[in-house]
């Protein structure tokens, strides 16, 4: 039982610190807070409430705050630290479960950026599962470092046992590993051509390396174009040309797909210019 | 600078000579769908029960009007509105000769409130239209509150105004505001591609740089592209364009459509993301704002603000040679 109640510590300073770290280090879009609920308009106190959740200064306060219980859990095992530990999970089962009758879209905030999506039962579930852990950690009699340094006390399976239920109550574990991905560019989406942003540096990068530059290169007389545009997935460059003493133009479409860009080109005859 | 559907003609050459040809001018249209009518701007010269005269960019209109002809200024306004020195839209009759409705001295004001008094609003409306400074009366207050709950800076604010000595005067709402501050457009997923056909609603912009066409809201701020730098990639996924690109755009409210040409940027109508509710609501996200011109040639109302709109942009097959290849409507 006592082994039990030890685990418990390390669990929640671990859960406080991973809190802390998230809060600070993860920012939530602005955007992700809609204003309506299924069609509906936010009224306009909860609306409040929510942009409060929102405000910087508020989710570093409580970043710090669970840092500083985190951290006090580690190092002392006095009963005020457990009793403001298991009051602030409990306090925070309340506002979970609230937010998720009211302002199911908002995300609860409780890992920061990560928890952005709706809230469902699971975070509730584990918002109650931390209290209940809160509790039991009253009477456990070791601090948490006293508990690792401890080689009498077998927590691990406990500790793990626990760790893989919070994983699996934690929808902010799938988010945190997508954006891993996506930093390491790993399963990045790639944005369609049409849509995608193109510098133009890029497109004449990609011209003057292609097969169809090299071919007209002899003919183009200038080395400014005369236009440079886009229509969806192609950037169209113009440039006056002479073929065997006629005036020309050397029409070139560059792709402006991510990769794999391909270059066309076509000789028209010049326009016709009139001098007034 | 040539003019943009000159420059237009001259581009699509182009594109057809190394990508292949265009379809035919009508191909990409709804089945059934109507031609736009005929609309005219200008400047009114002479007024009388029966006659109209206009001068349209130096060339003079002489236009029959009837009993059932309406007028609108700011209201409805009878003949007593067409004072010669006023701007006037005009939309003839769809079965016949003579003028349907004529339009005096619209304006609008889309963009965002940057000062909010109680008589005046400072709003922005994008880097090329600059700043206007709208005058709000008691009478057009309430009715722009109704749809405009949020009248603090940072918010979007879009108002259907008539012209007047001392700046544009707010007549109504254009369409209701949108609930985020301007910033805060939440765009679709970078990998979600554009669609063929583009739905949402059609508004109309005030003082065109052209008599017709669209300013839209996904144009290429490279090259000679024409578009703003910086500017939101709007709420609905764009496929880039330029100026002189084509739009096919069908007003679903009328059953009209036509294909325009893009005239400007619209920067301003990518901050916009909201619905039009004319003839049902359509998806979120303003596609295109149409010159008076066009706008009241597809059946629009300017008084209404909007209509419901299917979009086609004119752009190239991704990899075949063929160009403006697409699903049918």
């Amino acid at each position: 039982m006592v082994t039990f109640q030890n685990t418990q510590v390390l669990l929640l300073a671990l859960v406080l610190l991973v809190a802390c770290l998230a809060k600070l280090t993860i920012r939530e879009r602005v955007a992700d807070a809609p204003d309506h609920v299924h069609g509906v308009p936010v009224p306009a106190g909860l609306a409040r409430l929510t942009a409060l959740r929102h405000s910087r200064g508020l989710n570093v306060g409580l970043g710090v705050g669970e840092g500083v219980l985190g951290l006090a859990l580690l190092v002392t095992s006095q009963f005020s630290v457990r009793l403001a530990t298991t009051l602030a999970f409990a306090a925070a089962t309340w506002v979970v479960g609230e937010l998720r009758v009211r302002r199911p879209d908002a995300g609860c905030g409780c890992f920061g950026g990560l928890s952005a999506k709706r809230v469902g039962r699971r975070s509730v579930a584990r918002a109650l599962l931390f209290t209940g852990a809160g509790i039991a950690s009253l009477g456990a009699p070791m601090a948490g470092l006293d508990v690792l340094r401890d080689e009498r006390t077998q927590v691990g399976p406990v500790l793990i046992l626990e760790l893989a239920l919070f994983a699996a109550l934690s929808p902010e574990l799938p988010e945190l590993l997508d954006r891993r991905s996506r930093a390491r560019g790993l399963g990045r989406p790639e944005t369609p051509c049409e849509r995608r942003r193109s510098p133009v540096a890029e497109t004449y990068a990609t011209l003057f390396d292609s097969a169809a530059w090299v071919e007209h290169e002899n003919a183009v007389t200038s080395a400014v174009p005369l236009d440079v545009w886009r229509e969806g997935c192609w950037r169209f460059v113009v440039y006056p040309a002479s073929v065997e003493g006629r005036d020309q133009e050397v029409v070139f479409a560059v792709s402006t797909a991510e990769r794999g860009r391909t270059v066309r080109a076509a000789l028209v005859p010049a326009p016709v210019t009139t001098t007034v | 600078m040539p003019l943009p559907h000159r420059r237009g003609a001259r581009r699509r050459r182009l594109r057809e000579a190394v990508l292949g040809a265009s379809p035919e001018p009508g191909a990409g249209l709804p089945e059934n769908a109507a031609r736009p009518l005929g609309a005219l701007s200008g400047t009114i010269l002479d007024a009388s029960p029966h006659l109209l005269v206009l001068n349209a960019d130096g060339a003079e209109l002489r236009l029959a009007m009837s009993g059932d002809t309406t007028v609108w200024h700011g209201g409805r306004g009878g003949p007593a509105a067409l004072r010669p020195g006023r701007e006037a839209i005009v939309r003839p009759k769809a079965g016949g000769p003579g003028i349907d409705r004529i339009w005096v001295d619209a304006d609008r004001v889309a963009g965002t409130l940057l000062a909010c008094g109680r008589d005046a609003w400072e709003v922005d409306m994008g880097p090329h239209r600059g700043r206007a400074h709208v005058a709000i009366p008691p009478h057009a207050l309430q009715q722009v509150l109704v749809r405009h709950p949020r009248l603090e800076p940072g918010y979007l604010v879009d108002v259907i105004c008539v012209r007047s000595p001392g700046g544009p005067q707010a007549v109504r709402p254009g369409t209701s505001q949108p609930g985020y501050r301007a910033d805060d457009l939440a765009g679709p997923e970078a990998a979600e591609p554009a669609p063929a056909v583009l739905r949402g609603t059609a508004t109309w912009f005030a003082r065109p740089p052209v008599p017709r066409g669209a300013a839209y809201p996904a144009v290429d701020p490279e090259g000679d592209g024409g578009g703003c730098a910086g500017a939101p990639s709007g709420c609905v996924a764009f496929p880039f364009l330029s100026i002189g690109s084509e739009i096919t755009v069908h007003n679903e409210c009328s059953g009209r459509a036509g294909r325009v040409p893009v005239v400007e940027c619209g920067c301003a109508a990518a901050r916009f993301c909201d619905r039009c509710v004319e003839c049902g609501a359509s998806p979120r996200g303003r596609i295109v704002e149409l010159t008076p011109e066009t706008f009241v040639g597809l059946g629009g109302d300017l008084e209404a603000g909007c209509f419901n709109v299917l979009a086609r942009p004119d752009v190239p097959a991704v990899g075949s040679g063929g160009a403006g290849e697409g699903p049918s409507w």
